[in-house]
């Protein structure tokens, strides 16, 4: 196969890609001078696909909450009763894998023997195998880590703000399940799963590092097993979801110093990927820069009254069917932050944003657009998630350069809407 | 590494990393770990990243960092062995990747001075509210360090172990100590500490040394410095006998640390060795706890070992079911003894030296892991040399690691379980 490359101006980067007869699209971003090399391999396959129908079938076919995080677990069982790890250690690399609402992504990061290890990560991943056995002895594990995530109050109170968010998309559920809803799954329900979401026509491969492009797609083109790609998309069910909220507050108590929250804003402008979406990202990270950063008055006035720590963020989390921003702190009184934050946001709303405020936003939000090409596995993940979206993440600035002050205002009075907001409190325990 | 002595206890550190797109300035001022002095010390840094002469408050700071293209400044403190490190952090793209080729790179280190050498006071005092705001902030650090289990059942572990030792004070001191600063007081210690303590600064990237140095040197005038106080690494020493811990908390999931002290720190010949043990031990998915513990016993999501490379101390983490706390720790001391009687395959051998190599050479792409490293180093007298430690990690036998597991002692066992 042959790899088509871009090359851009400011970062000075090149990407070379292309689509295998598998249906396996190819990324490679050489990194002069990098000692570290780093490869993901992710299928657009997340908690959220717990129905769909089969390319090929008629019926849908529903499986249990936590399935898409099992099998990445169990992906890492070799047919030899080995342990997939052991072949990574052997080369030196530094191997994981992941499950968030939208993908499943297996990766490694290597300095050495680049090439064996991206073998090993191309042979397993095509591999699956499952015993009776095998899916068993992962209950007690997987139950550990969903016991871990209880006790996280972080993680309690994001949730709980999906939940207040969403009345029925799937992205309100754990992505781990529940202890319940995991000891359903068994190995044919795993296949199955697998040869619906692992067709190489659904997954992408990103591999970075100081090496040539060439060296690259021959070790890929030689691991690939055949494979039939699909003639159509797998067709994904997600129940009708309104606009409105389900509910606007939610509280908890856990072991925790200090109160702790996350405001939501549900986004209802969805639907839509690509360099429409990417512009609607841009847009509202800007704007989130602007009204919740260290520079706005909305900070200065919180932190200063004492309502909030340095712990103290937003951030937008955009798919094509949901999107919401979250804005996260600590305060020994939520409520107020809350009623703070909105009254700030009415009066943006009569007064209007700033244009010197807009300005110095976008240049920060270039800033660290520049910053993820550091982290060489922060980079392939924004590449790898974005391109399930349909978003080309190296040709950001030809979006961004078209980001004017007009956009921001449209896009403000569009999300930051108080009626689809909702505050998620994680309270200390009472002794 | 360059190095360049500014005065006697101001060193500028500099480590051309090129192919970042960035450049990160770490300025770190170093002071004993002490009871009395670790609260003021903590709130220090917060006082003066509130504001300085140039930006006097957060938001003109926040504002300045955004037109630099959304620059970063940070500061704080850590707890390096016996060093408690007061440190302020800056980042900022390479002038070359800015839309309009703006010079950014010059302007963080002034930056970080202003913010160091020029802070906001007021009659030999600083700035009453903001002083009583950051006393809070620390206040709710220390408070929240429950909030996560798993390092807070770590950090609970070794205070334990290390009662009576100055590595028990917490980083942040403690809130009696932070109450009783006062502006006057606060200020006091700024001016004292200031000039009679080392500091190094660290910059990584892309820029000129010699211009840092005039920049550097023009916020130092007029200032009087001090020899600064030699402090020593002191590693915990064994004890007789096993601690027993017991936390009850309301909680879904039990923390098990076990804490082992070793008499071998980062200065010892025998540290690689360590490494590897540990490495075999407990780090990484090719070790005998993530095979054994999680793996085959199906008891834990996690279940790893680390060292303190100061105090020369190991403890292993795991999150399990409460009454499953005698097979986890059985498990995991059985696994300890087996690595001490040399039960070392050639797998778990070479695996775990690859992992450990490619772990060092992460730090080759990663600025801020370069210079934590070099700290590190400097702190502990040896020569910041990773390719030479890499090679004395690579010429580690079986024996040396069976020397080194023989020195791991049992010292504290900590759970931590519901009410």
């Amino acid at each position: 196969m042959n790899l088509t490359h871009i090359k851009n101006d400011i970062t000075g980067e090149t990407l070379y890609s292309g689509t295998h007869e598998s249906g396996l699209k190819i990324y490679i971003m050489p990194r002069k001078g990098y000692k570290n090399g780093y490869a993901i391999f992710g299928t657009k396959y997340g908690s959220v696909d717990s129905c769909f129908v089969v390319p090929g079938e008629d019926n849908q076919t529903k499986v249990p909450d936590g399935i898409a995080h099992y099998l990445e677990h169990k992906m890492f069982d070799m047919p030899d009763g080995s342990n997939v790890f052991d072949s990574f250690s052997k080369y030196g690399a530094n191997a994981n894998a992941f499950t968030s609402f939208n993908m499943t992504a297996y990766l490694f990061s290597a300095t050495d023997n680049f090439c064996e290890n991206l073998k090993v990560l191309l042979d397993y991943v095509q591999k699956p195998y499952f015993t009776p056995e095998s899916v068993q002895k992962e209950q007690g594990i997987i139950g550990q880590e969903i016991r871990m995530y209880d006790d996280n109050a972080s993680w309690r109170v994001f949730f709980n703000l999906l939940g207040c968010l969403y009345q029925n998309n799937p992205v309100k559920k754990d992505i781990a399940g529940t202890i319940e809803s995991i000891s359903k799954i068994d190995s044919d329900l795993l296949y199955k799963c697998y040869n619906t979401f692992y067709n190489l026509s659904n997954m992408t491969l990103f591999v970075t590092g100081d090496f040539e492009p060439e060296t690259i797609l021959k070790t890929v083109e030689e691991s690939i097993i055949k494979n039939e790609p699909f003639n159509e998309e797998i067709k994904r069910i997600y129940p009708d979801e309104p606009k409105q909220i389900a509910s606007a507050y939610k509280e908890v108590s856990l072991c925790v110093a200090m109160p702790m929250f996350v405001i939501g804003f549900k986004d209802n402008a969805i639907g839509y990927d690509g360099e429409k979406l990417l512009k609607k990202i841009i847009e509202t990270e800007i704007i989130i820069k602007m009204i919740f950063s260290k520079s706005s008055p909305l900070y200065e006035k919180l932190y200063n009254d004492g309502l909030i720590t340095p712990n103290f963020g937003a951030e937008f989390s955009p798919q094509k069917d949901y999107a919401y921003t979250a804005i996260e702190g600590e305060s020994k009184d939520p409520k107020k932050v809350y009623d703070i934050i909105i009254e700030y946001i009415d009066t943006l709303h009569k007064n209007g944003i700033s244009r010197d405020d807009f300005i110095r936003a976008k240049k920060a939000v270039w800033g660290d657009y520049i910053r993820s090409y550091n982290d060489i596995e922060g980079f392939s993940h924004s590449f790898l998630t974005d391109s399930f979206l349909n978003i080309n993440y190296f040709n950001y600035y030809d979006v961004y350069k078209n980001v004017n002050f007009d956009d921001a205002v449209k896009r403000f009075n569009e999300h930051f809407d108080k009626n689809y907001s909702a505050l998620s409190v994680v309270n200390p325990v009472k002794n | 590494m360059k190095s360049i002595q500014i005065n006697n206890n101001i060193s500028l550190h500099y480590i051309e990393m090129k192919k970042l797109k960035t450049t990160v300035t770490g300025i770190y001022i170093r002071r004993k770990l002490d009871r009395e002095e670790a609260a003021i010390n903590a709130v220090l840094p917060y006082v003066l990243k509130s504001g300085c002469k140039k930006y006097p408050t957060v938001s003109e700071i926040g504002k300045y960092l955004q037109s630099l293209y959304g620059a970063s400044l940070s500061g704080g403190v850590i707890k390096n062995g016996d060093n408690q490190v007061i440190f302020f952090d800056a980042e900022t793209i390479s002038d070359k990747y800015t839309p309009e080729n703006e010079a950014l790179s010059g302007e963080m280190i002034k930056l970080m001075m202003s913010v160091i050498f020029e802070p906001m006071v007021s009659d030999n005092a600083f700035i009453e509210e903001t002083v009583e705001r950051e006393k809070k902030t620390v206040i709710n650090k220390i408070k929240a360090m429950i909030n996560d289990k798993r390092t807070y059942a770590k950090n609970r572990c070794i205070e334990e172990m290390c009662e009576g030792d100055a590595f028990a004070i917490s980083k942040y001191g403690t809130e009696e100590g932070v109450n009783s600063v006062t502006p006057k007081t606060l200020y006091e210690h700024y001016k004292k500490i200031l000039t009679s303590s080392r500091i190094d600064i660290f910059v990584c990237g892309d820029a000129d040394c010699e211009r840092l140095t005039e920049e550097i040197n023009k916020y130092l005038v007029g200032l009087n410095f001090t020899p600064y106080e030699k402090i020593d690494n002191t590693k915990l020493k064994y004890k007789d006998k096993i601690n027993k811990v017991t936390d009850k908390m309301d909680v879904t999931q039990g923390k098990l640390a076990i804490g082992f002290v070793t008499d071998i720190n980062a200065a010892d010949k025998d540290y690689p060795a360590l490494v590897v043990a540990n490495g075999i031990y407990g780090s990484g998915t090719q070790s005998k706890l993530f095979n054994n513990v999680r793996e085959k016993l199906s008891l834990a999501y996690y279940a790893s070992s680390s060292i303190n490379k100061y105090k020369g101390i190991i403890t292993v983490n795991a999150g399990i079911e409460f009454e499953n706390f005698q097979k986890a720790y059985d498990e995991s001391i059985l696994q300890l003894d087996n690595l001490k009687k040399g039960e070392i395959s050639e797998d778990e051998f070479n695996f775990t030296i690859n992992t450990i190599i490619n772990a060092l050479d992460t730090a080759y792409d990663d600025q801020r892991y370069m210079q934590l490293y070099s700290l590190d180093c400097l702190y502990l007298g040896t020569v910041p040399d990773l390719e030479g430690y890499k090679n004395k990690i690579k010429s580690v036998t079986k024996e040396d690691i069976v020397r080194a597991a023989a020195k791991i002692k049992e010292d504290t066992v900590y759970f931590l379980t519901k009410k």
